[in-house]
């Protein structure tokens, strides 16, 4: 019994040290094992407003830093400390402006980093930990500031050209946590286990409706540019913004003429539609409302306008009309009226 | 257990007749205990073993983990749930802006609050009045939808599709299942995609801004303003709405945007109301056309001062002096409740009041109506002697063509009682009378050299024309000067929370008996020279008993509207030290100077009285006219400055609310006021306390 009995305590003691552990794993445990990727990032600004700082993850071994392409990085001089306070001189190796991130390389070895190949996807409702060094408040060896939210929805940034002040237009983490302050771009967005889902997003304004967006790009979307800018591969890529058609189509030409373009927000009424134009054999009168340009809204003769400068001239639109209270669509082919003129047939 | 207590045990239980017996028994119960305790304790060692092992199998979550996870897979059930009910609205046409607010062109949400096709949304989804309003289901089918009507106390919208199926709906929370603390999770669909937002907190307070609204510190903001706010079951605790209890327009409360402060209107209140609204009736906050009794409404008993002709009080029967003791079956003792209890009705509703008059209770049916009859104020045609002690008011100066005139009030008499009530004070007769409207007939009691005679006389309107050119004095020559008198003559004053200079002028005389009006000077773009400004006012100060404040801009060549809160400080510093006429507070502003005097006024009714702009015309639409706070306007313009049509229609908008406004033609050149017309204005300053 004198031996067993300590056999006894070990046992027990090792039976509630498991069942404590366990207890405190998710978030602390996750936090311990994320700090030490975390990356504080300074360089230029500090004027205007704008500040001199913003967060980074280590993305390899051999210190590949990720962060966001913006002014901080634009200068010779751009410092990395990590968690434990060593501080690095970092140079650029690449960025892609289009998705604006840009990878850094610092001359480290052996640290714990991101495999971005282990990324996973999340959706709405996921709990998540945001790691950044907001305001610039860790400095030296502190580590990172922390933050807990949840996903409020997943989408996609192309709603309207204009709308958000970033050429990305693919699909976004909508967040609910206040992420958008300065120093958060860069950081990490990880899940309760740790797993990375994306990277904070720089401050963006949706002027859809005037507020401020908390976001994160999902890391799928921004693996391949990061492993070409590592392998020295990337080619920079034109934004889509740029993609416009040679020769863009206009309303006239499918026989519509709007209402004239007096108000602030001129409603895109159909004032008349050409004898013998694909609109009139299609359908559309006078007095209809466009309302649908595809399957997206178009709530004024000016927006309606700058949507079709990407659609080509020989493209078929899809349009719908509201008439008294029924919505309409029609298809307008540029098809008949093209021919039919090339043929000088009477209209 | 151990051996030693088994050995014990199997001595005790057996007697002790032969030793060696014992000893050999004693040998084998030590054994047996042996093999008992090593059997028992390999027991137990195995369960330990088997359970650590159990421990590590991932397979069995760790209590914490399994939280989270269950916390995540609740919220996204409770969305789920609701996620059919919730729709995205998007406008075609509407403003692009009002002044500096720019409306987004962006979608907004809305909740199904009936399968026939009803939707409600929030009133700011809409200020922009939008030409057609698309509505997409959360199947993705549009459908245009028309707007039935709007509730303006709660600043929500009723939309109405054609539905050719039911539609679903949300399951509501009633309002005593709600408690502060409960999750809840703000609901949105302005975002591309299917799937709606979420952002999650829990339930902050119930009753809020006036009894209407429950308050959240999820993130609320135009991302899902008009959806749905949900509980952990995902039933609806409310509709997201922009709310402030200070503004009441559709943008008060937006500043504050995922700020952790965001307000829903309950759902159970909605479905109460809906009957009315679905009739296309608009709904509006309830008026009742009282004015209560005290400055501080937290602690004042609600005693009426003031009752409106033909507004909803009047004809109910109440009358001034009333003190309210109950509405409907709710006891109220404070002027707070009285308001929170009206200002969550609407109009249209009726609530029942108690009054106490004298010993006697009585019960009024009230109905509340949207807008009131503008209000003016009463006048008998004097202006009273200031700084008298001890009841009666004695009259300075009688008007022309007055009651006080046709009643044959001369100066020198004193004004003893009022409807049979003695006069306690200018101030208590200005109040009193001028609670009362024109037309309303007043009877008067009047000492003249010892002799009391009872006057009936039918009051007037207040006067809008200029002053004589000399007005008798408003006081007798009281004593100069008396020791521990605060600073007097020009002083430099400063204001903690501004960093703006502004001086002041206290006439050398100053004498704390005698009440001093008090002039702030808002100066036009370019500021001004101290000595320059000071030898104008100088001499009018002295002889009107007035003070002069005088701020600078912190831009020299406009002030700003926050500035106004400057001039509420200024003043409050200015009564707190001096013995100030309440009556004779005036914010005297040219061109810029003149807009901000306007939007002082308009800002703080409770201690300015009048506004004298030259060259300005007021930017916001006029206050309503207060029986308990006077407004008069004084507005100088000539015929080809920039301002004549505003300042125009702000008269006509003066007019309509009965405030009563002097125009004074500047003639043909824009220029500021010359020294007669100067002297002519602090007449006319002078003139504010009459009754």
């Amino acid at each position: 019994m004198r031996k067993l009995f300590p056999l006894l305590c070990c046992h027990c003691l090792f039976f509630f040290a498991i069942l404590g552990s366990l207890a405190a794993a998710s978030i602390v445990d996750t936090i311990d094992q994320v700090q030490p990727k975390i990356v504080k990032i300074y360089g230029a600004g500090g004027l205007h407003g704008l500040e001199a700082y913003q967060s980074g993850m280590l993305i390899s071994s051999e210190g590949h830093i990720l962060t966001a392409l913006s002014h901080v990085l634009d200068t010779d001089y751009v410092t990395a400390v990590l968690a434990d306070g060593r501080t690095f001189e970092a140079k650029l190796l690449g960025a892609d402006p289009r998705l604006e991130v840009a990878v850094l390389k610092i001359d480290a070895a052996g640290t714990s980093y991101f495999d971005l190949g282990k990324a996973v996807k999340v959706d709405a409702g996921t709990l998540v930990l945001a790691f950044s060094n907001i305001f610039g408040v860790a400095q030296g060896n502190e580590p990172a500031s922390v933050q807990k939210g949840t996903i409020s929805v997943v989408t996609r940034l192309e709603a309207r050209r204009g709308a958000f002040e970033t050429p990305y237009r693919g699909p976004i983490y909508v967040l609910d946590v206040t992420t958008n302050n300065s120093g958060a771009a860069g950081g990490a967005l990880v899940t309760r286990r740790g797993e990375l889902a994306g990277m904070l997003g720089k401050e963006l304004r949706n002027t859809l409706n005037n507020t401020w967006l908390n976001y994160a790009l999902p890391i799928a979307e921004l693996r391949q540019s990061v492993d070409e800018i590592r392998a020295g591969k990337f080619v920079v890529r034109e934004p889509e913004t740029s993609r416009k058609p040679r020769r863009s189509l206009d309303l006239p030409s499918r026989g519509i003429m709007l209402i004239p373009d007096v108000l602030q927000r001129t409603p895109p009424y159909v004032d008349h539609v050409l004898p013998g134009s694909p609109a009139q054999k299609a359908g559309i009168r006078p007095d209809d409302l466009i309302v649908l340009l595809g399957d997206r809204l178009v709530a004024s003769c000016k927006v309606l306008a700058s949507d079709l400068e990407y659609v080509d001239y020989e493209d078929e639109i899809k349009v719908t009309v509201l008439r008294g209270q029924q919505l309409i669509e029609f298809a307008l082919h540029a098809a008949d009226g093209a021919k039919t003129l090339k043929k000088g047939q009477p209209q | 257990m151990n051996e030693k207590m088994i050995g014990a045990a199997c001595q005790q239980s057996l007697p002790s007749r032969n030793a060696s017996r014992w000893r050999g028994m004693d040998q084998r119960c030590k054994r047996m205990a042996n093999r008992v305790v090593r059997c028992f304790g390999r027991m137990v060692a195995v369960v330990i073993a088997m359970a650590s092992l159990l421990c590590l199998h991932p397979a069995i979550p760790a209590a914490a983990d399994d939280a989270d996870a269950q916390g995540q897979a609740a919220l996204r059930a409770a969305v789920d749930r609701v996620a059919p009910a919730v729709v995205r609205i998007e406008t075609v046409g509407g403003l692009e802006r009002v002044g500096e607010m720019l409306f987004g062109t962006g979608p907004t949400t809305g909740i199904i609050v009936d399968p026939a096709g009803y939707i409600v949304s929030s009133a700011f989804n809409f200020i922009h009045k939008p030409a057609s309003i698309l509505v997409r289901l959360s199947d993705g089918v549009r459908r245009p939808a028309k707007l039935v009507a709007t509730d303006y106390s709660r600043m929500l919208v009723l939309l109405k599709i054609d539905a050719d199926k039911p539609l679903p709906v949300c399951d509501v929370v009633p309002r005593q299942q709600m408690r502060v603390g409960q999750w809840a999770i703000a609901v949105g669909r302005t975002f591309d995609g299917d799937h709606p937002s979420l952002t999650v907190g829990i339930l902050s307070a119930l009753n809020r801004v006036w009894g209407k609204a429950i308050q959240t510190d999820a993130a609320v903001s135009p991302s899902n303003y008009g959806g749905p706010l949900v509980d952990i079951r995902g039933r609806a605790l409310g509709v997201l709405v922009p709310l402030s209890p200070q503004g009441a327009d559709e943008m008060a409360g937006v500043e504050w945007y995922d700020s952790g402060i965001g307000f829903a209107i309950p759902l159970e209140h909605i479905q109460n109301v809906l009957p009315r609204w679905r009739k296309g009736e608009d709904l509006y906050s309830g008026r009742a056309g009282i004015s209560l009794k005290g400055s501080n409404p937290y602690t004042g008993a609600p005693i009426i001062a003031a009752c409106r002709q033909k507004c909803p009080a009047a004809a109910a029967g109440l009358k001034p002096g009333d003190r309210i003791v109950a509405i409907d079956d709710r006891p109220v003792a404070r002027t707070v409740e009285v308001e929170q209890e009206i200002r969550r009705r609407y109009a249209g509703e009726t609530m029942r009041v108690t009054v106490l008059r004298g010993r006697q209770r009585i019960e009024a049916q009230l109905e509340l109506a949207a807008k009131l009859e503008p209000f003016q104020h009463g006048f008998l045609g004097i202006l009273p002697m200031r700084g008298e002690q001890g009841q009666g008011v004695t009259i300075r100066y009688v008007y022309p063509d007055s009651p006080a005139t046709a009643a044959g009030i001369a100066p020198g008499d004193v004004l003893v009682s009022l409807q049979g009530e003695p006069i306690k004070g200018r101030n208590e007769l200005a109040m009193r009378l001028g609670a009362m409207e024109p037309a309303a007939a007043a009877e008067i009691d009047v000492r003249r050299a010892g002799t009391l005679r009872k006057l009936h006389v039918t009051l007037a309107q207040l006067p809008e024309g200029l002053p004589p050119g000399e007005l008798p004095p408003a006081r007798g020559s009281g004593k100069a000067g008396q020791p521990n008198r605060p600073q007097v003559g020009a002083i430099r004053l400063k204001v903690p929370e501004f960093s703006n200079e502004a001086w002041a002028y206290v006439p050398e005389t100053y004498n704390a008996e005698v009440p001093y009006g008090v002039v702030v000077w808002l100066h036009a773009a370019g500021g001004f020279q101290w000595p320059e400004l000071l030898a104008r006012w100088k001499p009018l100060c002295d002889r009107y008993d007035l003070i002069l404040v005088a701020p600078k801009s912190a831009d020299s060549s406009r002030w700003m509207p926050g500035e106004a809160g400057l001039v509420d400080r200024l003043l409050l510093d200015v009564v707190s030290t001096y013995h100030v006429d309440s009556a004779r507070i005036v914010v005297h502003g040219q061109e810029t100077g003149g807009s901000l005097a306007f939007l002082a006024a308009c800002g703080n009714r409770q201690m300015i009285r009048a506004v004298a702009a030259v060259e300005a015309a007021p930017a916001g639409p006029p206050p309503e006219n207060d029986p308990l706070r006077r407004l008069a306007v004084y507005m100088a313009t000539a015929s080809n400055s920039a301002v004549v049509r505003p300042a125009a229609s702000a008269l006509a908008a003066f007019r309509k609310e009965r405030v009563p406004v002097t125009v004074k033609n500047l003639g043909d050149v824009s220029r500021s006021l010359n020294a007669d017309e100067l002297a002519e204005l602090v007449r006319w300053i002078d003139m504010l306390d009459r009754i």
